[in-house]
């Protein structure tokens, strides 16, 4: 049995290999390499000492901030009233069915919304504040990113807001909390690991959404994901481009050290150990 | 009182955010104006258009095939990694297998397409069908095994003594015991797997080539021309389509919920249900 | 009598779905004493307790503390605390910060805080635990910790809502003499909610015997014991042999067959009654001088005495608890003194029991 499992275990393993490390080395190696393929530090060097790439990178990770901090501030209320509603599993699928529509779909609807003589347009006129530029900026990137993202911002808070005992929150009274004593001494602290997932779900994938940046954004490079797709598929330079995703990856890795919660882990290590014995 | 009122409030304006733009998009599907700005009248004329599309309509199929196929080989492939992962003996080997696992799970989509694209073009692998579908069973394989492995974990080793010791083959106890208890794992990793899949963009966007499009990359390049009202039909009808997977999918849930709760009542009035 | 501290006038709970969970409930705590809510799950007692505490509302009736009507207290104002069942400690803090958390709420010096969390925790006997995780403690230390986070606001009521429910027995059991002795020690009142019949008779001043959502019979433990005012009743609490009968007159009852001399009265002839016969009441002897012959079936070894199970010519079970024990398959007798023998009424509500009792034992 043990041989017989460890060989229908083989597609997974080369998928490991193939998929997972080797992409891993490819995309470091590309970093490495001049349009020759000879082996240079020089794309660190360009990108280390141009004020565009930098400038661009800290204007990536403000804009994911941004999204990140505006999503969060709608979707913690969001979460905690959805968990005191009744039929709860029904609004939760409300929730995740905007998800199920292809981005570039809700993208697309707010092409027509933003619109120079669109509805929006519309009515800015009608309550007489004359219509505005509202496609192609720094906002309308904001708004649609944010408005996609908010749906995987409200589902780990959400859960971390079940799972919290009710117990809790009524010793909290019991002991005397108000309201909103209970909420910020005993509510927020013990969902936070839901926030800090959320956090993850949403941060990075802000740095890299190029198709909003492009279709809602104008066109312009303003994310890294933009720039990678950018040196990937229009300038055809990989090695600049691996070079922008290097600093990506990194970006993550700090991220998830920042959010990851050290007791849920042990928590989650724990059924593993039961199966153990 | 007033309290469950603001609550309210504030839930259903947040709806009413979230859906918007959707609907707004339904809504000028019907238009005869041709654009997005000012509804001039009904007409079903964007819909005809849409479904007479040949392109389109080979491009769903193409999709669906697609998501198909990348997520049939995913299961397979990700709940036997499940299960040889939770074979493992070594703790550290065990999460040595998950970290890597999760690479992919946490990684950017342009990263992923990025160096797929190299990887394609390193080992001379032409881009098309052929490369997208790697790509979707390899992004698809780390949501399956997330979600086949607590079932397996879950898994009591008792009841595969059980089995041997009333005289199941190993093979009998793998079919007739192991898989029937993780097939709810392996049906949502499937299930999972086909979203991921129909719902992609960056990532075939990178490793596709001239000749092969998703409807998303269709969308893409469609969107990027400006505003056609074929593809808010399509929107509406894919709308649709996942309303009704979503609604389905509560009526079932609900179903076997008061089954369940009619069950136990029973039981507990010592009355058997077959 | 002395003043009440709780008094619950009328309670009944109804919910949205028209499941009604308590019905007229009438009780008056008094300080200073132990008291039991006793009942099988679903019953209706912890809803009292969460009603006392301020978690859930009455749908009709009155809660009243000190002399004052408190249905619109929000629970953080009412002078009450819980000892919840799975003890609801904080996860995200260590023991210190949980004992001290009703304390800082109040703003309370530090110095002060520090004293009274010291002092508690030697009270609940874990003293030096309060730099410890809550995840590092066991069942038992958890308890006392939320035991100690109750009793360091010093509540004129302490709620408990079946705190030893996840303990092991031998712990139990030492917990039950500790909780009994710290009421007495620190003279509040303990409102227990418990389905274990042995512990509120081990440690209550007064038990609420409840069961679909009313209150059955309340009274001291023994009284309660001695005589149960229902087949439920006495079913439930302790174990007993319960036999349809007839009283044919005052002090007399008949059942199998026989009358019997009893010390019941103030009901109508023939009126038919269930009567009981508790096993520890039933000694043996010779089949020739017993009141009734039975043949032993089985008998189990209960480590303090023999549990015998027997049955009469009748088929009718008799439990009987022994200190020797008997041969299996053996006719033996049984006797039992007329006061061991208790009648109760069909359907008779607990305050014409205690009045009928009233009238009977002063003549």
């Amino acid at each position: 049995m043990k041989k017989t499992r460890s060989f229908f275990m083989v597609p997974y393993l080369v998928w490991i290999a193939l998929f997972v490390i080797a992409p891993l080395i490819l995309i470091l190696y590309q970093s490495l390499t001049n349009n020759q393929g000879q082996f240079t530090l020089q794309n660190y060097v360009t990108y280390g000492t141009s004020w565009t790439y930098l400038k661009m990178t800290i204007n990536s990770f403000w804009y994911a901030l941004l999204i990140t901090a505006v999503t969060l501030l709608i979707s913690y209320p969001t979460a905690y009233f959805l968990s005191k509603t009744k039929r709860q599993q029904l609004w939760l699928l409300l929730i995740i069915l905007p998800t199920w529509i292809n981005l570039l779909l809700k993208a697309y609807a707010f092409i027509g919304l933003l619109s120079r003589s669109g509805t929006v347009n519309q009515f800015l006129t009608f309550i007489g504040v004359g219509p505005k530029q509202l496609l192609f900026t720094d906002f309308s990137f904001l708004l649609v990113a944010s408005y996609i993202e908010i749906p995987f911002m409200i589902l780990p808070i959400y859960n971390a807001i079940v799972q919290l005992d009710p117990a809790l929150i009524n010793a909290s009274r019991d002991l005397g909390a108000t309201n909103l004593q209970t909420f910020t001494k005993v509510v927020f602290p013990l969902t936070i690991s839901g926030v800090k997932a959320g956090i993850q779900a949403v941060f990075i994938p802000s740095l890299s959404l190029f198709m909003i940046t492009r279709l809602i954004g104008g066109n312009r490079v303003i994310t890294l994901g933009t720039a990678i797709e950018e040196h990937f598929l229009t300038t055809m330079n990989w090695g600049m481009g691996s070079t922008i995703g290097v600093v990506l990856i990194v970006m993550m890795f700090i991220m998830m050290a920042l959010t990851n919660d050290r007791k849920k882990k042990r928590q989650e290590v724990l059924p593993n150990e039961k199966s153990e014995g | 009182m007033k309290k469950v009122k603001v609550s309210s409030i504030y839930l259903i304006l947040v709806f009413v955010l979230l859906y918007a733009p959707i609907f707004y998009l339904i809504f000028f599907s019907f238009n005869q104006g041709g654009d997005m700005n000012q509804f001039t009248g009904f007409t079903w004329e964007h819909y005809a258009t849409l479904f007479a599309d040949q392109r389109m309509i080979q491009i769903v199929l193409n999709t669906l095939l697609l998501a198909l196929l990348s997520s049939l080989v995913a299961t397979l492939v990700g709940t036997f990694g499940a299960l040889g992962i939770a074979a493992r003996k070594q703790k550290r080997l065990r999460s040595t297998f998950l970290t890597l696992n999760n690479v992919l799970m946490v990684s950017p989509d342009v990263i992923i397409g990025a160096s797929f694209l190299i990887l394609f073009t390193s080992l001379g692998i032409s881009l098309g069908f052929g490369s997208v579908l790697i790509s979707h069973i390899a992004f698809s394989i780390p949501i399956v095994v997330l979600l086949v492995l607590p079932k397996v974990n879950e898994l009591d080793p008792a009841l595969l003594n059980a089995a041997q010791d009333l005289g199941a083959t190993r093979w009998q106890t793998f079919s007739r015991v192991i898989v029937p208890f993780i097939t709810p794992g392996i049906f949502s990793g499937f299930f999972m797997a086909f979203t991921y899949s129909l719902d992609d963009f960056a990532v075939t966007f990178f490793v596709t080539g001239n000749g092969f499009a998703t409807l998303a990359v269709e969308i893409y390049s469609r969107a990027r021309q400006g505003i056609s009202l074929e593809i808010n039909a399509l929107s509406a009808v894919m709308f649709v389509f996942a309303l009704v997977l979503v609604v389905g999918y509560y009526f079932i849930d609900q179903y076997s919920r008061t089954r369940r709760q009619k069950r136990k009542n029973h039981q507990k009035a010592g009355v058997m249900i077959p | 009598m002395e003043k009440p501290i709780i008094e619950l006038k009328q309670i009944t709970k109804r919910y949205d779905d028209g499941f009604t969970a308590l019905e007229n409930i009438n009780m008056t705590i008094e300080p200073g004493k132990f008291y039991s809510l006793l009942g099988p799950s679903g019953s209706g007692k912890t809803t009292i307790l969460r009603i006392i505490a301020g978690f859930t509302d009455a749908s009709e009736g009155e809660v009243w503390f000190e002399g004052k009507k408190i249905n619109a207290l929000p629970a953080n104002q009412r002078k009450v605390n819980t000892v919840f069942q799975n003890y609801a400690l904080f996860p995200h803090m260590d023991v210190f910060d949980n004992v001290a958390f009703g304390l800082t709420l109040k703003k309370m010096p530090k110095k002060e805080i520090r004293e009274r969390v010291v002092n508690a925790l030697k009270v609940v006997q874990l003293p030096g635990y309060a730099n410890r995780e809550i995840s590092e403690l066991s069942g038992g230390q958890q308890q006392r910790v939320a035991i100690a986070r109750a009793i360091v606001n010093e509540p004129k009521v302490l709620l408990l809502d079946e705190p030893l429910s996840a303990l092991d027995m031998k712990l139990r059991k030492d917990m039950q003499y500790e909780l009994r002795e710290l009421q007495q020690r620190l003279k509040i009142t303990f409102i227990f909610v418990t389905h274990d019949q042995e512990e509120a008779l081990a440690m209550s001043d007064e038990i609420f015997v409840m069961n679909d959502g009313k209150v059955l019979q309340s009274g001291t433990p023994v009284d309660i014991y001695d005589e149960p005012i229902n087949h439920f009743v006495a079913n439930f609490i302790g174990e007993s042999n319960i036999l349809p009968g007839k009283m044919v007159q005052d002090f007399e009852v008949q059942f199998v067959g026989k009358s019997f001399e009893c010390a019941d009265a103030g009901m109508r002839p023939n009126e038919k009654v269930e009567v009981v016969l508790r096993p520890e009441d039933l000694d043996i002897t010779t089949p020739e001088q017993g009141k009734l012959v039975v043949k032993v079936d089985t008998q189990l070894f209960r480590g303090d005495h023999f549990e015998i199970v027997a049955y009469d010519d009748d088929e009718n079970e008799w439990l009987i608890h022994s200190t020797n024990p008997v041969k299996d398959g053996k006719q033996i007798g049984l006797t039992f003194e007329p006061e061991d023998i208790h009648v109760m009424r069909f359907g008779e509500k607990e305050t014409d029991f205690d009045a009928r009792l009233e009238q009977y034992e002063e003549e």
